[in-house]
Formats: structure tokens, C-alpha cells, sequence
């Protein structure tokens, strides 16, 4: 038998080879970077004679940043893994709960050119995961349009009857600026204004959150409950800086019996309470956990509105301040938020760092406000017209 | 021509992998909480002080050298400075100076704690550009 010519042969398979990697290429490329094809997509029915629910929980835990700490035994974590787990489990151990989780993840690549989704949302009821999907985060301005829509498509009907209590977990969220907030994408913005409006669009039926937990760095200010507070009852914030670990979540892990009755502002006080143990067990720099009750603080925000706001305008307006010389102190200390309403409605539980100049601070009022660095601006302004 | 090839791929990779992985931050926490780590396996008071001193020298060194090398924007410099003072606290601290009370010796395994929670703290808030973090963990790791 003559054998082949293997000129013949490899004229013959090399075209079909370059076809297939072609095909493999182009399959690769349109699965990463269509919108709308789910990278991983799990739904599962929930059982007819499921248990009511009466607990509606929203995670949002932002990942797309540097949240690496360690812990005493130098031990490295990822503070949003972290999070993302302990969600899961406190909506595996509530029967009487739909809990929604978007994990918001760095930006990533496949073969470096293909982009893949950063984020991924959980839906899960009656303690079971109902649905897993990965999606895609806003594309320029961060209104957590995307998380709004899952919203909608799977809450339960009876939303008037449960308390629903929405929880952020993230760095600091600037009050003015935002650009770089996403690590993976430097010119985005996220601002406190862009989460009350995703606040806005979660509650389209204008019924505030019951709580809102707000377990970042400088939380507790006056502009970030004003504007937040328009979507919750009751707000548990940091009105200093927040140790990465974060607030102590386990008090949600039993709702039925953590909070039978839906009295949210005393489960507030012990969450609070809670979460302060813990980091104080812990942690060395300072601890402040503030409950704020949402109408009760209503005259102080008034009161302070304006100076807080000209404060705004002039960092925002003025590009000779560096942001290097931008900081934070306790409202306390400047005479214009010393007023008598100013512990009205706040719940401060407050620890001083163990080291460092304010080793020795007593107490804080749970509010925090910004001071230029260089000079006091805030004794110089005179009022102008106010942000909102 | 394949060992050019293979150059080229390997130089693409650090290339690509520099804004992929711009976990810079990360690194400099890692290294306050390995100065922890020394800290607190050392049992005499004076060997602990000598470590944390000269782990905040070194860290100072490299921000200085970052700062000189001209290839930084002004805002990063500015930057830079205010973790430097930051970093000079500590260090005032742990030698009793500028107003502060020495760090007591029971006391230095909880300091190094706090060290590393308020640099971990401080590193999250500084905004600096990819390129000035990548300087200076490269100053660090040429000076360890």
C-alpha cells in the first residue's frame, strides 16, 4: 500500500486546526463579552408550603479594592470573602428570610483581553439558595442599577409585613469626588449620593429600610445619615474608622429569635453593643459603633446642614486643597455642631485607640465631620447657599 | 528566534500582570504585619523596640527615596507625607518623644497590634498611583 504524502496530509489538517482554535477563539470572546449570556446561572423553585417570610435582608459587599487585614496571629483575610461568607450563612440559618447578596468583585480577564463579570448576586429564601447568577456592575456611574433590577425580579410580594434591614459593606464612601472607589476601574464614581440613589430605586414603593447597616470607615456624618436617611428608619454606622473585620454579624444569624417582634430599635442597640465587644476585644485603634435614629436627629441635621455643607462645596471647589490635607474629626470639636440637640437620637458606643494622641479621648459624640489639615476652615466660612 | 519568543511572553506577562495584580497596598500591609510577627516571637523588650525601629527606618527610607526620584506626581508626594508623619507618630511613640509617653516594654506586643491595624487603616485611605506603590515596594524589598 503507498503511503501518504505527508505534504499532502499536513495541507490538509492545518487549515482545519487553525479553524477550530478560530472557532474556540470566537466562542471564547462572545460568551465574555455579550451582556446579557450568564457566566453561571442557578435557580431552583421554592417548595409551595414554604414558611412565610418575614425577614427581608439585602447585602451589598463591595470587593473591588484592597480589603486584605490581619489579625493578631498575623493571619491574612479578605475582608469581603469574608462577609460574602458569613452572609451566606445567616441566610442559610434564618427559615423565615429572603436574603439578597451582590458580591461587587474586582474587574478580571480571561487571556487578558476578555473582560468577565464582576459581580454576583444570591438570592436566597426559606434558607435555601434560589438563584446564583453572575452579572455585570454599572458601566460608569455606580447607581447599582443592575442590583436593583435583581431586586425586583425575585423580592417576595408581602414586603409591607417583614422588616427589612439593608446592609453595606465597603470602604469609606466619599461624599464628594468618588473617582477610584472601584479599584479595577480608577475613573468610576461612587459617592454617598449614588448609593441613596440605588437606595431610592430598592425602595420604589417608598417605604423606608427598617435598618440600615453601614459597616464602613467615617459612616456616622452628617451629610451621609441626611441622605441615607431618607430610605431607613434606623442607621447603625462608624462615625470613626471601622476595623475591617467589620460589625459582628452574628446577631442576624437567628432572627426568629434575635428579633421575634420586629423591635428594630432595640435589636439595633444589641447589634450595636454587640459589634463593640467584639472589636474592642480586638482591635487596638478606635471603636465607635453610633445607632441613630432616624427621625430623632432630624432637628441637629437641620441645625448643621448648612455649615456641613459649605464645608463640601469649598474641598469640592477648591483644587489647591490636596486630599492629603483633607481629615476627619468629631463634630464635637468645632463650636458650630456643639449644640444642645447635637446627642439627640444617637446611641454612641465609643472606645479610644490604645496608642496615639487621642489615647485619652473620653467620648464621642457620633458624629463626624472634615477639617482642612492645614488651617481651620470651618471657622472661616461664611454660609453659602447648601448642596441639597 | 523561540528563545526571543519566549522573552517576549514572559516580559508581557510582568507587563500585563503589574495593573492585574496592583495589589501594592496589600503589600505594604504584609509588611507591618511580618515586623508583628518578629515582634512578637522576641522575648526580650530591647530586641522588640529595635526591630519596630527599624522597621519604621526602613519603610521612611524607601518614602523618602520615592519622593526624590522625581518620577512621582505632586499629589502622591503629598501624599507620601502624610503617611510618613503617620509612620513618625508611631515611631515618637514607641521612643517616648514629641509629647508622647514611652510605650511601656509589657506593652509592646498589644503596640505592634495597633501598628499594624492603623498602618492597615492608613494604607486604605492613601490614594496613590499604581506606579509610586510599585517604587516602593521595590525600595523596600532592596532595602530588607
Amino acid at each position: 500500500m503507498r503511503k501518504p504524502n505527508s505534504r499532502l496530509v499536513k495541507s490538509a489538517l492545518y487549515p482545519r486546526i487553525f479553524l477550530c482554535i478560530g472557532c474556540a477563539g470566537l466562542i471564547v470572546f462572545l460568551s465574555s463579552c455579550s451582556g446579557g449570556l450568564p457566566v453561571q446561572r442557578e435557580f431552583k423553585m421554592v417548595e409551595k408550603d414554604s414558611l412565610a417570610v418575614q425577614y427581608s435582608l439585602l447585602f451589598i459587599i463591595h470587593g473591588d479594592g484592597d480589603y486584605l487585614y490581619h489579625d493578631s496571629s498575623g493571619n491574612k483575610y479578605n475582608a469581603d470573602e469574608e462577609t460574602l461568607a458569613e452572609a451566606k450563612k445567616i441566610a442559610e440559618e434564618n427559615p423565615r428570610a429572603e436574603v439578597f447578596i451582590f458580591h461587587q468583585k474586582p474587574g478580571s480577564y480571561f487571556l487578558f483581553f476578555f473582560p468577565l463579570r464582576d459581580g454576583e448576586f444570591y438570592y436566597y429564601r426559606n434558607g435555601q439558595l434560589i438563584a446564583n447568577e453572575s452579572y455585570w456592575r454599572d458601566d460608569e456611574q455606580s447607581n447599582l442599577d443592575n442590583e436593583v433590577e435583581f431586586y425586583h425580579r425575585f423580592r417576595a410580594n408581602n414586603q409591607h409585613e417583614m422588616a427589612s434591614i439593608f446592609l453595606y459593606f465597603g470602604h469609606e464612601i466619599p461624599e464628594f469626588g468618588g473617582a477610584g472607589y472601584d479599584a479595577s476601574y480608577p475613573d468610576r464614581t461612587f459617592t454617598v449620593h449614588d448609593l441613596a440613589n440605588g437606595l431610592k430605586g430598592f425602595r420604589s414603593d417608598s417605604v423606608r429600610f427598617d435598618l440600615l447597616i453601614l459597616s464602613t470607615c467615617f459612616g456616622g456624618t452628617p451629610y451621609t445619615i441626611d441622605m441615607l436617611g431618607s430610605y431607613a428608619r434606623t442607621i447603625i454606622a462608624s462615625p470613626d474608622n471601622l476595623h475591617l473585620s467589620y460589625f459582628d454579624l452574628h446577631l442576624l444569624e437567628h432572627l426568629e429569635n434575635s428579633l421575634p417582634d420586629g423591635g428594630i430599635p432595640s435589636f439595633a442597640k444589641r447589634f450595636a453593643r454587640q459589634s463593640f465587644d467584639r472589636l474592642t476585644r480586638d482591635i487596638q485603634t478606635a471603636v465607635s459603633v453610633a445607632v441613630y435614629d432616624v427621625d430623632r436627629v432630624q432637628e441637629f441635621l437641620h441645625s448643621v446642614h448648612r455649615f456641613y455643607s459649605n464645608t463640601l462645596t469649598t474641598f469640592k471647589g477648591n483644587t489647591r486643597i490636596s486630599s492629603a490635607k483633607i481629615g476627619h474629626c468629631d463634630c464635637a470639636e468645632l463650636p458650630e455642631y456643639l449644640l444642645p440637640t447635637i446627642y439627640e437620637g444617637v446611641d454612641v458606643f465609643y472606645r479610644p485607640a490604645q496608642f496615639g494622641r487621642l489615647k485619652n479621648k473620653k467620648s464621642h459624640s457620633g458624629w463626624e465631620c472634615w477639617k482642612n489639615e492645614d488651617q481651620n476652615m470651618q471657622h472661616s466660612q461664611t454660609p453659602e447657599p447648601v448642596l441639597k | 528566534m523561540k528563545a526571543l519568543i519566549a522573552f517576549g511572553t514572559v516580559f508581557m506577562i510582568f507587563v500585563l500582570a503589574i495593573p492585574i495584580n496592583a495589589d501594592g497596598k496589600g503589600e505594604l500591609k504584609k509588611y507591618f504585619s511580618k515586623t508583628a510577627s518578629k515582634v512578637k516571637t522576641t522575648e526580650s523588650a530591647v530586641e522588640k523596640r529595635k526591630i519596630l525601629n527599624e522597621s519604621f527606618q526602613n519603610m521612611n527610607e524607601a518614602l523618602d527615596k520615592v519622593q526624590n526620584s522625581g518620577l512621582i506626581s505632586k499629589e502622591d508626594y503629598f501624599e507620601i507625607d502624610r503617611f510618613k508623619a503617620t509612620l513618625l507618630e508611631k515611631q515618637n511613640e514607641l521612643e517616648g518623644k514629641n509629647g508622647y509617653e514611652r510605650v511601656p516594654d509589657a506593652q509592646l506586643n498589644a503596640f505592634t497590634n495597633y501598628v499594624v491595624q492603623d498602618m492597615e487603616q492608613a494604607v486604605g485611605t492613601i490614594t496613590i498611583s499604581v506606579l509610586t506603590l510599585v517604587l516602593i515596594i521595590v525600595l523596600i524589598i532592596l532595602l530588607l
